[in-house]
């Protein structure tokens, strides 16, 4: 229901940190996917490249891991866990 | 990575959800536009719902709200037991309002001392608060607590309830399950009246607006399940009649319609409002908390919004009580019925206002069409106009304190959206 609000945040939160490190563009995205997330991979990917269209991270490579482990902490949880940056 | 690229860890929470945001236009000192943004993703409940069957609308539309689960199942039930003539024994009746009365205690409780009570001591949100005001935030949570509790035996589980059907419940508590929740709900009465003086001497800003108060209105009692619809302007309308007198517009900058009268006019929805509409049916230690508090009988101060909702508690509490006390269980947990065709309209008090349902059912009992109406929508064309009021004399301050005016003056209204707390992204066009 929230993938907008989602990846809006996340796309949010990479424009920073690219800024941040005077990136001119975003190469590649690596995510992190709990068991219990609302999402699935191919959702997120769809995604993502949907709502990526325009900012600095639009074609980047998108790495996702997902978690099958149920009892992690954040397992509702969806991480981002690194930015590369060109 | 590659020579000409890098990797930044950063290991952080990407899902935040919930989205609202506010774009003010100021033009010469002079402010041209207040837009409240509401966009969260439509959600398709109403196209959800046609194909389905009838019976199954409490249970679904129940999923709409994890805050207000309770008002969804009463309006769905309302609605399709209008549409089939049925009409529920009183001791359904009461356990449906005891429900209810469950609800409103979280859900005002939250808001007051969670959400809303931040803002007026100036903390960034309660946990902050609770650092210097912690027996406040646990007797807090401890009223709160109590009302969950009537939600969890009534319904089943504390979060979206699964015990209420069309006709009544699937299942009736024993006398014997109800006894427990009596001690706990007596000393949140003791609680709440008590913890409403300190609200009352808050510093509230002077600002009053003209609203027209709709709420729901019955012979004998406040309103939360039944009633008809009435306004501070005169209407008296039964339930059935609520398309005629409100009609949803689709505005560009939010996903969530917005309500207007035939005549074009805003109303307001909630606490104020139900308050205002039927002082003369607060119970008597409800009546004499808003006594205690200062209130006259019509407040038009959404600020002190915070006050009404801490009488609707005493309110609810004192009802839970006394449905408790005189709780027979019936002979049968459900009214049996067999769905008709037609359209059946409900509407209910949810705490945030009036929640309306009408549903069309064809004659194999599917829905064919829904309208849910929910209090946060009607209301967002009034929160604009408050905001365009409170805010034009604050223009000059920084666009920091700007958003913290704004954030408050939105809070009076408890919105619904998911991110409540914090969830102001505020643009100010200068020009």
């Amino acid at each position: 229901m929230h993938e907008h609000s989602l990846i809006a945040n996340l796309l949010s939160r990479i424009d920073a940190v690219a800024r941040e490190h005077s990136a001119t563009r975003v190469v590649g995205v690596s995510v992190w996917i709990g068991a219990l997330a609302h999402i699935s991979a191919s959702h997120f990917r769809e995604h993502f490249e949907d709502g990526s269209r325009g900012s600095l991270a639009q074609g980047a490579r998108l790495d996702i891991e997902v978690s099958d482990d149920p009892e992690h902490p954040q397992a509702q949880d969806i991480l981002l866990r690194s930015v590369e940056v060109g | 990575m590659t020579e000409t690229t890098r990797t930044i860890e950063v290991n952080q929470l990407a899902r935040v959800e919930g989205e609202g945001a506010l774009h003010l236009a100021i033009d010469g000192g002079q402010l041209t536009a207040a837009q409240l943004r509401i966009f969260e993703p439509p959600r398709y409940f109403e196209a959800l719902l046609r194909g389905r069957d009838c019976r199954e609308a409490p249970d679904i539309t129940a999923r709409i709200c994890g805050i207000c689960p309770v008002a969804y199942l009463m309006s769905s039930c309302a609605a399709i037991e209008d549409l089939c003539g049925l009409s529920v024994p009183a001791p359904i009746a009461d356990l449906r309002r005891l429900l209810y009365c469950g609800e409103w205690i979280e859900s005002h409780v939250l808001h007051m001392f969670m959400l809303h009570l931040p803002d007026f001591l100036g903390y960034p949100d309660a946990v902050s608060m609770a650092r210097e005001h912690g027996d406040l935030v646990r007797t807090a949570l401890r009223i709160k607590k109590a009302g969950n509790g009537i939600v969890a035996l009534l319904g089943g589980r504390e979060i979206h309830p699964i015990n209420v059907r069309i006709g009544g419940f699937y299942r009736l508590p024993t006398r014997a399950e109800l006894a427990p929740l009596r001690d706990e709900l007596a000393w949140a009465l003791d609680a709440a009246e008590q913890a409403l003086l300190p609200l009352a001497a808050l510093d509230f800003p002077d600002f009053e607006r003209a609203y027209t108060f709709v709420a729901l209105r019955h012979d004998s009692e406040y309103p939360m399940g039944r009633g008809r619809l009435v306004s501070s302007d005169g209407i008296d309308l039964p339930v059935a009649s609520y398309d005629d007198y409100l009609t949803e517009h689709h505005v560009r900058h939010s996903t969530s319609l917005h309500s207007r009268t035939a005549a074009g006019g805003v109303v307001h929805l909630g606490p104020l409002a139900r308050y205002a509409l039927n002082h003369d049916r607060l119970t008597p230690r409800a009546r004499a908390a808003a006594q205690a508090a200062g209130l006259p009988p019509v407040v038009r101060n959404p600020f002190r919004s915070i006050l009404v909702r801490g009488v609707e508690v005493v309110l609810a509490l004192e009802e839970a009580l006394r449905l408790i006390d005189g709780y027979v269980p019936g002979d049968t947990p459900a009214v049996a019925f067999e769905p008709r065709a037609g359209t059946g309209y409900g509407a209910t008090e949810a705490p945030r206002g009036v929640l309306y349902h009408r549903y069309t059912v064809g004659e194999d009992g599917l829905i064919t069409d829904a309208k849910i109406v929910a209090p946060t929508s009607v209301n967002q064309a009034v929160i604009e106009a408050d905001l365009r009021h409170y805010v034009e004399p604050n223009l000059h301050r920084p666009d920091a304190e700007l958003r913290a005016v704004c954030e408050t003056a939105i809070r009076n209204y408890d919105p619904c959206i998911s991110c409540s707390a914090h969830f102001l992204k505020l643009t100010v066009e200068r020009r």
